[in-house]
C-alpha cells in the first residue's frame, strides 16, 4: 500500500513539473491542431459557427492553380534548401572543430544569423540584393557580369535569392548540432584510420560520416519540416512576389485565412501541409532504420 | 470549504469570460470603448473623444489601442471572441464586407438619415437598404507637387486639368531639367502600392468593375507607370521595394517633384515639415491626373468610418449612435481639420485645413481639395478581398518586369475566374 502510494507520489511530482509546459502546449498548440482537422471540412468565416462541407475544400484545392503553384514553390525551396544547408553547416562544423586560435569567436559569428531578427535579415538582404545599386550586383558587374539577376525583384531569381538567405540564416544552428555530433565520435577511430594510412578524405568518408549518422538524420528531419513550413523569411523578404514566384504553402494558408477570412479552406490546406510533412518524415525514418540495420 | 468553492467558481467564470459583465444602471454616466491605432501618432481618435465629451459630459470614451498594420486581423479576433470595443473603425472598405456579412455591425440607418448632404463616403456602407457604418474621414487621392522644384526646373505648375499623358510628359521634362540644374530629384514618385495604378484605373475608366473579372482597363495605367520607370523619371519598382523606400521621404526629402497620394498625407507633411523630419519647401496639391479631361476630376479612396458592435448593450448602442452622429457632423469636421485630417464633410473643412501653417492656399489646391468625384478603392463585395490579392500579384509581376502587361492581365483574369468568382 505505502509503496504504491510512494510511486503515485513520485508520478504526481513528475507530472506537476511537466504541467506548466504541457498546459501551454495543450491550450496553444494541441487544441488548435485538433480543431484544425475539424475546420478543414467546414466553411467558416470566423464569425458564428462553421458549416460542415465535407470534402468540398479538398475538391476545390484540386482545381486551385494557386495552391499547386504554392506547393511547387514549397518543393522548390525544400529541394535546394535542405541539401545546401546540410552541406554548408557540415562544412562549417568540420572547419570549426579544430583547435584554432579564436575558434569560439568564429563559432559565435556563424551562429549570429540564427539569433538575428528575421525582419532585420530580410531588410538588409533586400538592400544587398537591390538590382540598381545593391552591393551584390555591384560586385557581379565588377566581375564582368553584364546583366546581373534582379534577385528579389525578378520572378526567375527571387526563389534562389530566398534560398540563399534561408541557408545563410539556418547554417549556424545546424552547425552547432553537427559540432555536438562530432564530439561523440571517439578519437581512437581517427587514430586507427591514420595508422592504417587513410588520408583526410578517406577518414571523412569512413569515420566522420558514419559517426555523424544519427546527427545527420536528426538534422535532415528538422530541416525538412522547417523547409516545408518556411514562412516568416519569405513573407518579409518578398511577400510571395514578384507575381506568385515565391508564394509558399504556409503563406498561402495565411492569405486565405487571415486576409480573405476563409478559415475552413485555409485549415484544409494546412491539413495537406501537415500530411506532407508527416509522410516525408515517416519515409525518412523508414529509410534510416533500413540503413542502420 | 463553501467559501473557497465559491471563490474557485468566481475565478473560473472570470477566466472563461462568463458571467454578466453588465451595466446594471439605466441612467448616469456611461463609458464607451473606441478602437484606434498608433494612438501616439494618430491624434484623431483622442480629438474626437475629447470633442464629444464637450457636448456629452456624461459619456466617457475610452480608447483601446490596436496595431495599425494588423488592425483588421486583431479586430476580427476580438469580435469573434466577444471582446471587441463598442465602437470600432472601418479602416478601409476591403474588410467591411466581412464585418457586415458576419453580422458584426449594428444597423445605424437612423444616424445616416440625419446627416447633412455634404458628408461624403456614405454610399459604400449601405447594403440591402440599410446603413452599417458612418464615415468620419473621407480622403481622396490628389497630386502633391513641389513648387520649389517646379520653379527650379522652369516647368509650369499643374493647372487642374492634367491628364496622365500631360503628367507623364511633365515628369520626364522635370527629370531632365532638374538633372541639368544639378538636382538629384526625379520627376515623380508613384509608391509601390497596387492602388497607385489600379485605384485610378478602376475609378476613372468607364464601365470598369472589379467583380466583373475583366481587368483590361488596367493596361493604359501600367503603360504609363512602366513608361515613367523606363524613362528614369521615377525610381524603379525593384529599387523602391528592396530599399523599403517610404513615400514620406521621397516627397518630403525632395527626392521627387510630384507624387500622387491621398489627402491624409497633408497632415503628415505639415507635421514633418514643422518638426524638421521633412525639408521646408513650398508645395501644393492638384487634382489627380485624368484619363480624359472631365469637368469634375475623378479619383479614388476608401472612406474611414465607425461601426457599432452589435453585442454592446442597448444603452451603449444608443450612446454610440450619438457619437457617430457627432463624428460625421460639422463640429467634428472642424476639429479634425484643425489637426490636418480630412473629415467626411470636406466642404466644412477646407477653410480650416488649407489655412494651417505651411498648407497651400492657392486656387488649384482648393479645387483639388473640394471638387472631386471619389470612387471607392475597394467596392464592397464578397469578392473584393480575394480579387485584390490576385491583382496584387499582377501588380508586382508587371512592375518588376517579370511579366508583360497583357500576359499578366490574362493570368489575373483566369485566376479571378477559377479561384474567386466561380466558387
Amino acid at each position: 500500500m505505502s509503496a504504491a502510494r510512494a510511486r503515485w507520489r513520485t508520478t504526481a511530482v513528475g507530472l506537476s513539473f511537466l504541467l506548466p509546459n504541457f498546459l501551454g502546449f495543450l491550450i496553444l498548440t494541441l487544441v488548435p491542431v485538433v480543431l484544425l482537422f475539424y475546420y478543414g471540412f467546414t466553411e467558416w468565416d470566423v464569425f458564428g459557427g462553421a458549416t460542415w462541407s465535407g470534402l468540398d475544400n479538398f475538391r476545390r484545392m484540386w482545381g486551385d492553380a494557386s495552391f499547386w503553384t504554392a506547393l511547387g514553390n514549397t518543393g522548390y525551396y525544400a529541394v535546394f534548401h535542405i541539401p545546401l544547408t546540410l552541406a554548408v553547416s557540415l562544412g562549417l562544423a568540420l572547419l570549426l572543430n579544430r583547435k584554432l586560435r579564436g575558434v569560439g569567436f568564429f563559432r559565435t559569428v556563424a551562429f549570429f544569423p540564427y539569433i538575428t531578427s528575421v525582419v532585420a535579415i530580410a531588410q538588409i538582404w533586400n538592400m544587398l540584393f537591390s538590382p540598381g545599386f545593391g552591393p551584390v550586383n555591384e560586385v557581379l558587374r565588377w566581375l564582368g557580369v553584364a546583366n546581373p539577376p534582379g534577385w528579389t525583384t525578378s520572378a526567375d531569381a527571387s526563389m534562389p535569392a530566398v534560398i540563399l538567405v534561408g541557408t545563410w540564416r539556418d547554417m549556424g544552428y545546424y552547425m552547432l548540432l553537427f559540432l555536438a555530433g562530432l564530439q561523440t565520435i571517439p578519437g581512437q577511430l581517427y587514430e586507427a584510420a591514420r595508422v592504417d594510412g587513410a588520408n583526410a578524405w578517406q577518414r571523412f568518408r569512413a569515420v566522420t560520416l558514419p559517426g555523424l549518422r544519427p546527427t545527420t538524420f536528426f538534422i535532415t528531419v528538422l530541416l525538412t519540416i522547417g523547409s516545408f513550413k518556411v514562412f516568416d523569411l519569405i513573407l518579409v523578404m518578398t511577400d510571395g512576389g514578384p507575381g506568385q514566384s515565391t508564394l509558399v504553402l504556409s503563406q498561402y494558408i495565411y492569405k486565405k485565412g487571415f486576409q480573405e477570412n476563409e478559415f475552413g479552406y485555409a485549415s484544409a490546406v494546412s491539413i495537406v501541409l501537415f500530411a506532407i510533412c508527416f509522410l516525408v518524415t515517416v519515409v525518412q525514418f523508414v529509410v534510416n532504420k533500413r540503413g542502420s540495420s | 470549504m463553501k467559501r473557497s468553492l465559491a471563490a474557485v467558481t468566481a475565478f473560473l467564470l472570470a477566466v472563461t469570460g462568463c458571467g454578466s459583465g453588465g451595466d446594471a444602471e439605466d441612467s448616469g454616466p456611461i463609458t464607451l470603448t473606441l478602437a484606434g491605432w498608433s494612438l501616439a501618432t494618430t491624434p484623431e481618435f483622442k480629438t474626437l473623444a475629447d470633442g464629444f465629451r464637450g457636448t456629452h459630459p456624461d459619456i466617457t470614451i475610452e480608447l483601446k489601442e490596436y496595431d495599425a498594420n494588423n488592425y483588421d486581423t486583431q479586430m476580427t479576433a476580438d469580435l469573434a471572441a466577444g471582446k471587441a470595443p463598442d465602437v470600432y473603425v472601418q479602416k478601409n472598405l476591403k474588410n467591411f464586407y466581412t464585418y457586415q456579412h458576419g453580422k458584426q455591425l449594428a444597423d445605424v440607418s437612423d444616424v445616416a438619415a440625419k446627416l447633412g448632404s455634404s458628408v461624403g463616403g456614405l454610399a459604400p456602407y449601405q447594403v440591402d437598404g440599410k446603413t452599417w457604418a458612418i464615415p468620419y474621414r473621407s480622403d481622396s487621392w490628389v497630386l502633391f507637387y513641389n513648387k520649389a522644384l517646379f520653379d527650379k526646373a522652369g516647368v509650369e505648375h499643374p493647372d487642374g486639368t492634367w491628364t496622365w499623358e500631360r503628367y507623364s510628359a511633365a515628369a520626364k521634362e522635370l527629370t531632365t531639367k532638374l538633372k541639368a540644374s544639378g538636382s538629384k530629384a526625379l520627376g515623380t514618385y508613384q509608391h509601390t502600392w497596387q492602388s497607385t495604378a489600379q485605384g485610378f484605373a478602376l475609378a476613372q475608366t468607364a464601365g470598369a468593375e472589379l467583380p466583373s473579372g475583366n481587368f483590361g482597363y488596367l493596361k493604359p495605367y501600367y503603360e504609363t507607370a512602366l513608361g515613367l520607370q523606363t524613362a528614369g523619371a521615377q525610381v524603379s519598382f525593384g529599387d523602391a521595394t528592396t530599399n523599403s523606400l517610404t513615400y514620406q521621404a521621397q516627397f518630403g526629402k525632395q527626392q521627387a517633384a510630384m507624387m500622387p497620394m491621398g489627402t491624409w498625407y497633408i497632415a503628415t507633411l505639415l507635421s514633418q515639415q514643422a518638426k524638421g523630419d521633412a525639408d521646408s519647401f513650398a508645395w501644393g496639391i492638384a487634382p489627380a491626373p485624368q484619363l480624359t479631361t472631365s469637368a469634375t476630376p475623378v479619383t479614388f479612396a476608401d472612406p474611414t468610418g465607425f461601426g457599432i458592435n452589435p453585442k454592446s448593450s442597448e444603452r451603449k448602442i444608443a450612446a454610440a449612435k450619438d457619437f457617430l452622429a457627432y463624428a460625421a457632423g460639422p463640429d467634428a469636421a472642424k476639429a479634425l481639420a484643425g489637426i490636418g485630417v480630412t473629415p467626411a464633410d470636406n466642404a466644412s473643412a477646407v477653410d480650416t485645413i488649407l489655412a494651417l501653417e505651411g498648407a497651400p492656399n492657392d486656387e488649384v489646391s482648393r479645387l483639388a481639395y473640394t471638387k472631386h468625384d471619389t470612387k471607392p478603392e475597394n467596392p464592397v463585395s464578397e469578392y473584393t478581398a480575394p480579387l485584390q490579392n490576385v491583382l496584387k500579384d499582377l501588380h508586382t509581376a508587371i512592375m518588376s518586369g517579370s511579366k508583360p502587361i497583357d500576359a499578366a492581365i490574362t493570368e489575373a483574369q483566369d485566376r479571378a475566374e477559377s479561384e474567386v468568382l466561380s466558387k
